[in-house]
């Protein structure tokens, strides 16, 4: 009933709509997401195609640059006092958010009590737990006082989610703050001058910017979630650059001299966990048998095209405090020995479960139940969409949790080892962020004292140690490679910025004529 | 008539009602937490309770009904779950993309369907007749995800002629409306050439042609009038499955219509987006059928007469 009546003004504005959406004009590039970014506000971001979005618009205090190292970004210095806990911040003077408003230490502390207040209910709280109090020592200078001595402090600040936005703005939108053009406000090379969910994000040049300013006029995000259409759309020249390209397309696109491919190692990792309160999977030579079992080569080879490399510890090499622990060899013998040495030489029975959600995560897990079978282990398939294998994952006591052997993706969205180990691997009761209940006395404890050391080389001895014990002795996973992300551009697209974290940006990028 | 209409009415409100039921019902069984999608992978427990307290989902079922129902008859449908906008705002904004293609799918399918169908009945067991029935067998049997991929690919990378993603100019809407019309058309075409086949084996149609009628008058006054009838029932039927049907096209194309946001509340176990988008869907579905059994009834007086 209420359609009937809408149609015909819902018609009209179909057509006013045809008339003033964008057009490809001169210094614009256009980017084809696999999404649409579900949020501009930092301390609620948790999706690649939000981060990335948001780098384009918004400031840090300090960021990573391409090498992964630390740099000035809305601070200029930065240091820590003797009692390791008190961080001192230096800004940048004269920079002024998107609506005019300037920048100073009070829009600093502003944000990050904004992100710590319980009553607003932030995505983003637990990242910065560490953080006790934020002072203003006087209008460009700050200083932010810890709980405790933290570790990982400085790849906390150049999180995403430490993106400075404009408190006048956010206190005046509330709960819908980030989520549309005119609720979003930053002091980024880039304004947000138009959102059409799911249609095109539009990102102008702020030419008011502190730093250099962007080459190019506009961006626009243009969402495409087939993979085959994406590819398409690149190659027809109706989108300059694509993200997560579809392994079975890349030698095309490869081949094309208009194309240009460019990877880069990232943060992330693809594994298959245990529930490790499960019976067989409690036994550490069970896992162990099972790691060797895999033949992690040939599914990189046949599966992944090459856009992955082996793994070769629990981290990626973009991840700080990262380990080199070399592959796990594929050793169906000694997977089969250490099956009888933990009373099971004729294997078992199991259910592996996996998601679409994940880059060939079905033909994965079907290549892993053959190699496995291959020393007596007999394994059934689960494949689950996204929404209902993460139910799984979402603080359920150990009975209660179906899943046995299943997939995972996991990377340090801090690209730092505390928040790629402590999180997903260190005790919990119920399965909140650690999916397969690992548990390690030893581990936890060195975990925790890293996480205390501030010390560059205490603190990586101590993550060395910590990923010995989940990658060799007391696996917490299968590690099966270090994914590569993805980017191909037509060839007239210069200086691009892709991130280990899986980010695209254009912050020096240009656009030639074809 | 008027008491037809009013029956329908009653019918109608009856449908939606039944629907609401179900989707939300449906939607409440599938598995998914939405906190949890929202909270993201790394958020702790506490911001997800905190998140299911705020979207009220720890509120029993029923009463999360009946404030669903409720605030539906106020024609609000809630806030999405995922960008904490008002759903009947998205899915008024979406509409017309979903319209626009739902429309041209079957206006194309239409008049493709009919115009062929006549050509091929009229050439009965020649050979246009066989390429026709060929064409729509191929038309009805082919995937329109594939089938879209195929017209972009030839259209869009190899000829150049249509924009391959996207909707922003009328020539956004070409491949998108020939891949959603392509099955219905094929449909329509059989169905018009037996229909017309069919009446022209009639005894009037004989007299006419005896009476010396020119054969074009034969086809047009007499024939196609009649064969048009139950015609006009699948085009009713086809725009409503046209309707639900973009959703493989909207992926395809990258538009975002209403059938996208559907698929993406549910991915994302966006309840009010998921109810909302239903029942929209569904009504329009529910209107546009009664509306064809009016338009039927004036077209043909049997109906009337037969149906009080």
């Amino acid at each position: 009933m209420m359609a009937a009546g809408r149609i015909p003004a819902v018609a009209v504005s179909a057509l006013l709509w045809l008339s003033c959406t964008a057009e490809k004009a001169g210094n614009s590039l256009i980017f084809a997401s696999t999404a649409d970014a579900t949020t501009l506000d930092p301390h609620n971001t948790t999706d690649s195609q939000s981060d990335q979005v948001i780098w384009m618009v918004y400031n840090a205090l300090i960021r990573y640059d391409e090498d992964m190292r630390f740099v000035p970004d809305l601070a200029t210095r930065w240091s820590v006092a003797e009692d390791d806990v008190t961080w001192t911040f230096e800004l940048r003077e004269g920079v002024r958010f998107h609506d005019g408003t300037a920048f100073d230490a009070q829009a600093v502390k502003a944000n990050f009590d904004r992100v710590l207040d319980p009553e607003q209910g932030h995505n983003r709280r637990d990242l910065f737990a560490p953080i006790e109090r934020v002072e203003v020592a006087d209008d460009f200078t700050v200083r932010i006082v810890t709980r405790y001595p933290f570790g990982a402090f400085e790849p906390m600040m150049a999180h995403v989610s430490a993106a400075i936005v404009n408190p006048t703005v956010a206190r005046a939108r509330g709960k819908s703050f980030g989520y549309s053009a005119e609720a979003t406000s930053g002091t980024g090379p880039y304004k947000v001058v138009r959102w059409r969910k799911d249609l095109e994000l539009v990102l102008e040049r702020n030419e008011d910017y502190f730093g250099e300013n962007g080459k190019l006029e506009t961006i626009v995000y243009r969402p495409i979630t087939e993979a085959a259409s994406r590819v398409i759309a690149l190659e027809s020249g109706d989108v300059d650059v694509i993200t997560h390209v579809p392994p079975p397309d890349l030698r095309r696109l490869e081949e094309n001299p208009d194309i240009a491919i460019i990877k880069t190692l990232s943060i992330g990792a693809q594994q298959f966990r245990f529930h490790c309160k499960r019976e067989p999977f409690r036994d550490p030579r069970i896992r162990q048998a099972i790691s060797h079992a895999i033949d992690r080569r040939a599914i990189i080879d046949n599966l992944m095209a090459g856009m992955v490399a082996p793994s070769t510890g629990p981290l990626t090499p973009r991840i700080r405090g990262r380990a080199e622990l070399g592959e796990i060899p594929h050793d169906p013998e000694k997977a089969k020995a250490l099956l009888a040495e933990a009373g099971l030489p004729d294997g078992f029975r199991t259910k592996i479960t996996t998601t679409p959600r994940y880059n060939m995560g079905v033909e994965i897990a079907q290549a892993v139940a053959a190699q496995l079978a291959k020393v007596g282990i007999e394994s059934e398939i689960e494949v689950l969409e996204w929404g209902t294998i993460r139910q799984y994952w979402g603080g359920l006591l150990p009975e209660d949790c179906p899943l046995e052997i299943f997939i995972m993706g996991a990377g340090a969205s801090s690209a730092d080892a505390d928040w790629g180990l402590r999180p997903i691997f260190a005790t919990q009761e119920r399965n909140e962020n650690n999916y397969g209940y690992y548990s390690n006395a030893e581990f936890d404890e060195v975990i925790h004292e890293a996480m205390r050391t501030v010390d560059p080389s205490e603190r990586n001895a101590l993550y060395r140690r910590a990923q010995e014990i989940v990658y060799l002795e007391d696996p917490g996973a299968v590690w099966l490679f270090d994914n590569y992300h993805v980017v191909a551009a037509r060839s007239n697209v210069a200086e691009l910025t892709t991130s280990p974290l899986g980010l695209v940006t254009f912050e020096r990028a240009s656009i030639s004529s074809e | 008539m008027l008491r037809y209409v009013s029956r329908r009415l009653v019918e109608t409100f009856l449908a939606l009602l039944g629907t609401s039921v179900f989707v939300f019902s449906m939607i409440h069984m599938i598995p998914g937490d939405p906190a949890l999608m929202v909270a993201g992978l790394e958020a702790g427990p506490e911001v997800v309770e905190q998140i299911r307290r705020e979207l009220g989902l720890d509120r029993p079922l029923y009463v999360q009904y009946a404030s669903f129902l409720a605030n539906a008859l106020k024609g609000d449908l809630g806030v999405s779950i995922r960008t904490g906008y008002p759903v009947a705002e998205e899915i008024l904004d979406r509409f017309p993309y979903t319209l626009g293609i739902a429309v041209g799918g079957t206006v194309l399918a239409t008049v493709g369907g009919m115009l062929t169908g006549i050509v091929a009945a009229m050439k009965h067991n020649r050979f246009w007749d066989g390429a026709v029935m060929v064409l729509s067998l191929l038309a009805v049997s082919t995937p329109s995800y594939w089938l879209g991929l195929m017209l972009m690919l030839l259209f869009s990378l190899s000829l150049g002629w249509f924009p391959s993603i996207g909707i922003r100019t009328p020539a956004h809407y070409v491949l998108p409306i020939v891949t959603l019309g392509a099955q219905s058309g094929g449909t329509i075409s059989r169905m018009t050439r037996s229909a017309m086949l069919d009446v022209l084996g009639q005894e009037y149609v004989r007299a006419a042609r005896a009476r010396g009628s020119r054969e074009n008058s034969v086809i047009v006054r007499h024939a196609l009038k009649n064969a048009l009838i139950p015609v006009i029932s699948i085009v009713g039927l086809r725009f409503g499955q046209l309707l639900a049907g973009t959703v493989l096209v909207e992926s395809v194309f990258a538009i975002p219509g209403v059938g996208r946001l559907l698929v993406d509340a549910v991915l994302w176990r966006d309840y009010p987006m998921v109810q909302g988008t239903m029942l929209f869907v569904a009504s329009v579905f529910v209107v546009v059928n009664s509306l064809t059994d009016v338009l039927y009834a004036v077209v043909d007086p049997r109906i009337r007469v037969t149906s009080p």
